[in-house]
């Protein structure tokens, strides 16, 4: 009788270790597994700093007023490219661009009710100074439109550029995937 | 009288032959060197998101699953000869708003180049495979050269822009993330370049295949990689050697006919663009591929007279015209 009870226990707890060794196999391997996996995808913005909470709203409060003024000022480039190879005429930039600098002044009213932590102050004065270039870069094109100078293109040009680059840096730290490899 | 008449005649048909004929025109065209500078590398890249056929499979032993991660360098194309010096797509600047983490071996471009003796003012034609910013990013970089842009391409991208379905129309498909929707990829500070050029009148606008110097081809390669995508074909004393940008993305992937790096990418347009390399070239062996994983190694034979240069990056002597002397130091 004894013998049969020593001969049980043995065998639960030789099942218990069982369970445990598949238990710590199994954990060990999805680990491994999930690690490889989405090493790949994150490893870009995983190099840097998190965003705190508050950056995180205040990023994703920024996020759809970004995707407007990016697709305007890409607008606005080929309305002047349009123009200047002939292939629409001065009426015709001038809308585009009028739209464009539509968005952008009611964007940047959006942008200016948004409350940035501290440690975003400055990156939010980048990013309305963008805007404002902007919006000095299409007045700028417009006059075109008065006196058929494609010089205000060119006056207008490196507004543009430099705004480009405004925006490009602040999606660097707010969306640092925001161009992957292509 | 007849006679002499006949051989003045057949002389004339030999001489015309030699004049307009295939072998006349490549006789005429002058012969380049040609070299290859990484302007950068993406590091990590999920092998799957690059090449879907190669996507990574757990446990797999099969070569073509059990890579996870490929490291793609962002190849530039330098080509001297007759009047020329030419670059095929531009890399991009790494400046401290665009410093991509995963990216290592970035230099200047003007430190690259002068490892060839070449000066990016020396440049005379800047070709851009397509616009996205990788390739299309360091235009302004060359203020000297002529910009060739297809014109498909920005009518691509204004097609995108203005599509009304937002999911299409979008220049970013998600937050932090931009890959598969048409206008992913041009920044406005890349368009900005183009239109600088355009601003300047240092830009041809091609509209499918020109030959923009004896020897140098352009081949229209439309929806192979994006709306406007374009091949250089290059006369060289090994045969004619074929950039692809994007279009070929992996000379792998051209050699064993798989697609990759499919973006904004019409696979059949891909796949008859490898079909375009295979003829023009006589194989897959000249096909110069943009982000090769195997770039710069014995295993990319084309590539394979290699060395390390600025910051790491490396450059490749493809081939040299007749009395070019070699830059491998």
């Amino acid at each position: 009788m004894v013998r049969n009870k020593a001969v049980l226990l043995g065998a639960i707890l030789l099942g218990l270790l069982g369970i445990l060794a598949i238990a710590l196999v199994r954990e060990a391997t999805t680990a491994s597994r999930s690690t490889t996996l989405t090493r790949g995808e994150p490893l870009r913005a995983a190099a840097r700093p998190a965003l705190t909470a508050a950056e995180e709203s205040y990023a994703v409060a920024l996020w759809p007023m970004h995707n407007e003024i990016k697709t305007s000022a890409l607008k606005m480039t080929l309305g002047g490219l349009a123009y200047k190879l002939k292939e629409i005429d001065r009426a015709t930039m001038k809308a585009q661009v009028d739209a464009a600098n539509e968005t952008y002044r009611r964007a940047e009213i959006r942008i200016r009710k948004l409350q940035p932590p501290p440690s975003l102050q400055k990156l939010h004065a980048e990013y309305l100074d963008a805007v404002g270039l902007y919006k000095q870069s299409a007045a700028e094109m417009v006059r075109v439109f008065k006196d058929g100078r494609d010089e205000h293109l060119v006056a207008a040009f490196p507004m543009s550029k430099e705004a480009g680059e405004k925006i490009l840096r602040v999606g660097n730290t707010l969306w640092p995937g925001e161009y992957v490899p292509n | 009288m007849t006679k002499q008449l006949r051989l003045l005649a057949l002389l004339g048909l030999v001489v015309l032959a030699f004049s307009i004929g295939p072998t006349g025109a490549a006789a005429q065209a002058p012969l380049y060197s040609v070299w290859l500078v990484e302007s950068s590398q993406f590091k990590d890249v999920p092998s799957g998101a690059f090449m879907p056929d190669r996507v990574f499979v757990p446990g797999s032993s099969s070569p073509m699953n059990n890579q996870a991660f490929m490291q793609l360098p962002v190849n530039v194309g330098v080509i001297k000869g007759g009047k020329d010096i030419v670059v095929y797509d531009t890399g991009w600047k790494q400046q401290d708003y665009l410093k991509m983490t995963n990216s290592v071996h970035w230099a200047p471009i003007r430190q690259q180049l002068a490892q060839l003796g070449i000066r990016p003012e020396d440049v005379t034609k800047v070709v851009i495979g397509h616009g996205h910013w990788d390739h299309a990013g360091q235009i302004d970089e060359f203020p000297n050269a002529t910009l060739y842009v297809q014109k498909a391409e920005l009518e691509g991208i204004q097609w995108a822009l203005n599509y009304p379905e937002p999911h299409i129309s979008a220049v970013n498909t998600s937050p932090g993330g931009c890959a598969r929707s048409p206008a992913c990829g041009y920044p406005p500070l890349t368009v900005d370049q183009i239109y600088g050029k355009i601003l300047r009148g240092k830009a041809v606008i091609v509209d499918g295949m020109m030959e923009i110097a004896p020897g140098l081809t352009i081949h229209p390669a439309h929806r192979a990689h994006t709306a406007g995508s374009q091949l250089l074909q290059v006369n060289t004393s090994i045969g004619q050697v074929l950039f692809g940008s994007d279009v070929f993305s992996s000379w792998e992937g051209i050699r064993d006919w798989m697609i990759a790096n499919p973006q904004q990418t019409d696979t059949v347009q891909q796949f008859l663009a490898y079909e375009k390399c295979y003829k023009i070239t006589g194989g897959y062996q000249n096909c110069v591929a943009a982000h090769e994983p195997l770039s710069y190694s014995e295993k990319y034979p084309l590539t394979r007279n290699s060395w390390v240069g600025p910051n790491g990056s490396r450059a490749a002597e493809l081939v040299l015209a007749p009395g070019e002397k070699s830059r491998r130091p």
